[in-house]
């Protein structure tokens, strides 16, 4: 069982995504009314939110250390928030900032922040092969470093994923696979698109841990997860631990979601894993005022992460030409000039 | 199916989107045909994330609009499967920049198969993709990657400006017995929530008809400086013609399909005007406009004065609005790029 | 004359939303139109609608693309032909 201080840091960190991706459906719509246009107000592109999947990035990343590895999917905010990536460099840069943590280059599907070795990329299972690729590197340097990749159980069905699994069964790497199954892979629920209601099982072809939580509760994950990342840090090999979370939000900002029956939306709502936590909290002593006070704290840490993120300045826009290559080739890229036959006078 | 002669535009005046005469060849050879399927990612219930099937699951049923698992490697190495088995299955990749997950299938299955069996078998699939950038989706959801797809031999590559050129095109894509990579800008589709520009909404007929592969659109004659491009940028194209109206007069061709390419129009209109600039959304180097480049150089080197190419510089696409549009051709390069070669 | 008031095609969940857009128009102004044609897609809130002619006849649009409009406007009107 965590300790009541660990349930507080869990709690603190799970109000903090929520409230985080709240704020950003805000100010993302702004600008965007009546008329919804993905090109217009003040966050650029698509928007993937993650309200309702903090139990999976707190009850993880619990165990996690600065020098372990995570990889995220399209849907990162909740997971960047439990891993300790910087809030407000990680905000910049979903506002397409320069001094976001990608200069503005990525967004909010590619936010990398090396100081606490968090990726995400935009492509289903792409984040896989990586998380292995990072275990084999702690094995090799034989450290006690893991790696988690999460991805969506829409991502269950995807070679990458697949193929991992079983480098990483191979191999006995220190590897934990995170499945957030929030029942929609954009408009297409599980039962349309796999045969297995349990994608834990997916290990058992691999001869891979697998192990699946039921509910959407935080104290859950934690201690499923605690086997899984003590097994790997112990040298005992990989996990595929799937976690049912809720999709509170579309699958991106703009999403109709005429697809999903209102009863699904209103049992996301009821299952909700945050009023669970607080009673977990509650249960053990923790009085209401210091409950309001960590809410406050997280609000806080928000706002001033969203205030600042906006008071930063734009990239210029030679910027673009910048960073393709960490050692960029002289004269690179070739931009236009005008070639004529006739000397080239212009 | 006989050759219809299409009809043009003008005989109707019901004007639709892309999305919507896309949609429309492909419910009408889906009722022609029983072996027209669709299978994609939230293709049925969403009716695809870029409209391309909305509508089609309400007439059709799950059986024909098939909803697939994020498995692009086993769905459209399926649709290769059942294409070489004589169906006409379509399969789309939602974004063009997921062909990374699944190029085996396409490259090495796909385009191969006429031409390793010796021509013993096709495979009749069409291959439908957005592509395109101007909304900030940043690197890994803004390509289009005409120019990888043009490059690798055995796949005809099909890119619609206008609706009336989508569904012909569509009709012309289903029913052609190789496979044909058809991709549909998002920019054109015209979503409620992404605003096309003037230009890809056009009157369509109601009755079934087909575009030839391999015929480009002269879309505004011009004498001065020929403007080649596809896609987005014909619109650019039209409107940076358009503003250097009165002081050049710019000839405006409409590429429609990349395989097979309509070389001749090219040329012709280069040995007419001396000039050529080549626009396109697709990066700089080794693609489209390099080889619209070189096609005038062997064809009408004597009557080459001068070339240009506007293209997106050789970086991933960035995210920030300032820097998406440092690299995103707009109506003023390719304005500065005629002026250019004058 | 008939007419398709904006109130007729409203999502009955969208009753709080002030504002609707015209996405496009698939029929310019005095185009003739018959029954169970498509006129326009309109944008309330994320739920898109498409406006079906109640009856044949021309068209005189009473929004134009893009345009926003309230749950009071009318936005096509259709004199039988």
């Amino acid at each position: 069982m965590p300790s009541v201080s660990e349930l507080q840091e869990m709690y603190e960190q799970a109000v903090t995504a929520r409230r985080y991706e709240e704020r950003l459906q805000e100010e993302y719509l702004e600008g965007k009314q009546p008329a919804f246009d993905i090109s217009a107000g003040p966050i650029p592109g698509e928007l993937h939110l993650a309200a309702g999947h903090e139990a999976a990035a707190v009850g993880v990343c619990q165990h996690l250390r600065d020098s372990d590895v995570v990889t995220a999917p399209h849907r990162p905010h909740h997971v960047a928030i439990a891993k300790g990536v910087d809030l407000r460099r990680m905000t910049a840069e979903i506002f397409g900032r320069r001094t976001g943590l990608s200069k503005g280059k990525g967004g909010h599907m590619h936010l990398y922040d090396p100081e606490v070795n968090f990726a995400c990329s935009g492509i289903i299972a792409q984040g896989c092969p990586p998380a292995v690729g990072a275990a084999l590197a702690a094995k090799k340097r034989n450290t006690d470093d893991v790696a988690v990749a999460y991805l969506g159980e829409g991502a269950i069905s995807q070679g990458a994923f697949l193929e991992s699994l079983n480098l990483a069964g191979l191999h006995d790497l220190p590897v934990v696979f995170v499945v957030e199954d929030n029942d929609w892979a954009i408009s297409m629920p599980k039962g349309r698109v796999t045969d297995v209601d349990d994608g834990s099982r997916r290990a058992d072809g691999f001869a891979v841990h697998g192990d699946r939580v039921d509910v959407d509760d935080a104290v859950a994950v934690y201690e499923a997860a605690g086997e899984a990342v003590g097994r790997a840090r112990n040298g005992n090999g990989p996990t595929l631990l799937e976690v049912q979370v809720h999709r509170r939000m579309g699958h991106f900002m703009g999403d109709p979601e005429s697809y999903r029956p209102e009863a699904d939306a209103e049992r996301a709502e009821a299952l909700d894993s945050i009023p669970r936590l607080e009673e977990r909290l509650r249960a053990h002593g923790v009085e209401d005022d210091e409950i309001e006070g960590i809410r406050e704290r997280a609000n806080d840490r928000v706002e001033d992460a969203i205030v600042w993120a906006k008071d930063q300045p734009q990239p210029d826009p030679e910027e673009a030409y910048e960073d393709a290559f960490t050692q960029q080739p002289e004269g690179w890229p070739e931009r236009p000039e005008v070639a004529a036959t006739d000397g080239g006078e212009r | 199916m006989a050759q219809v002669e299409a009809p043009g535009p003008e005989t109707t005046d019901r004007e639709l989107t892309m999305s919507r005469a896309m949609v429309e060849a492909i419910r009408s050879e889906m009722e022609e045909n029983e072996e027209v399927f669709y299978m994609g990612e939230d293709v049925a219930d969403y009716g695809g994330i870029f409209d391309s099937t909305q509508g089609l699951l309400e007439e059709f049923g799950h059986d024909r609009v098939m909803d697939v698992p994020i498995s692009e490697t086993g769905f459209i190495g399926g649709a290769v499967g059942a294409a070489m088995q004589g169906m006409r299955p379509i399969a789309e990749l939602m974004f063009v920049d997921f062909f990374g997950v699944c190029m085996d299938q396409i490259y090495n299955n796909m385009a191969k198969t006429a031409y390793m069996s010796g021509g013993s078998v096709s495979v009749p699939m069409v291959l439908t993709t957005a592509v395109g950038g101007t909304y900030n989706d940043a690197a890994q959801h803004s390509g289009t990657l005409y120019g990888t797809f043009a490059h690798l031999p055995g796949m005809k590559v099909v890119v619609p400006s206008t609706a009336y050129d989508a569904k012909g095109l569509m009709h012309t894509a289903i029913r052609d017995d190789d496979p044909v990579v058809y991709m549909f800008h998002k920019r054109l589709m015209g979503l409620a929530w992404m605003p096309a520009p003037e230009g890809p909404k056009t009157p369509v007929p109601e009755e079934p008809y087909e575009i030839p592969f391999g015929e480009a659109d002269v879309k505004r004659e011009g004498e001065d400086v020929t403007v080649v491009t596809l896609g987005l940028h014909v619109h650019r194209a039209l409107e940076a013609a358009e503003e250097l109206a009165g002081e050049v007069d710019v000839e405006v061709i409409d590429l429609r399909t990349l395989v097979p390419l309509d070389t001749e129009t090219v040329l012709d209109s280069v040995r007419k005007t001396g000039r050529l600039v080549a626009v396109d959304e697709d990066y700089r180097s080794f693609g489209v406009t390099g080889e619209l480049l070189a096609r005038a150089a062997e064809g009408a080197l004597e009557d080459l004065e001068a070339v240009e190419r506007v293209a997106t510089p050789d970086v991933p696409i960035p995210y920030a609005r300032p820097l998406e549009e440092e690299v995103q051709p707009g109506v003023e390069d390719v304005v500065e790029a005629v002026r250019a070669v004058r | 004359m008939a007419a398709v008031d904006a109130a007729d095609v409203w999502p009955e969940d969208a009753e709080d939303v002030e504002e609707g857009i015209v996405a496009t128009w698939f029929v310019r102004d005095g185009a003739t139109v018959e029954e169970g044609d498509t006129l326009c897609e309109v944008q309330i809130e994320k739920v898109s609608v498409d406006v079906v002619a109640p009856v044949g006849g021309v068209v005189e649009r009473g929004v134009e693309e893009n345009e926003p409009f309230d749950q009071g406007r009318t936005l096509v009107h259709i004199e039988p032909g």
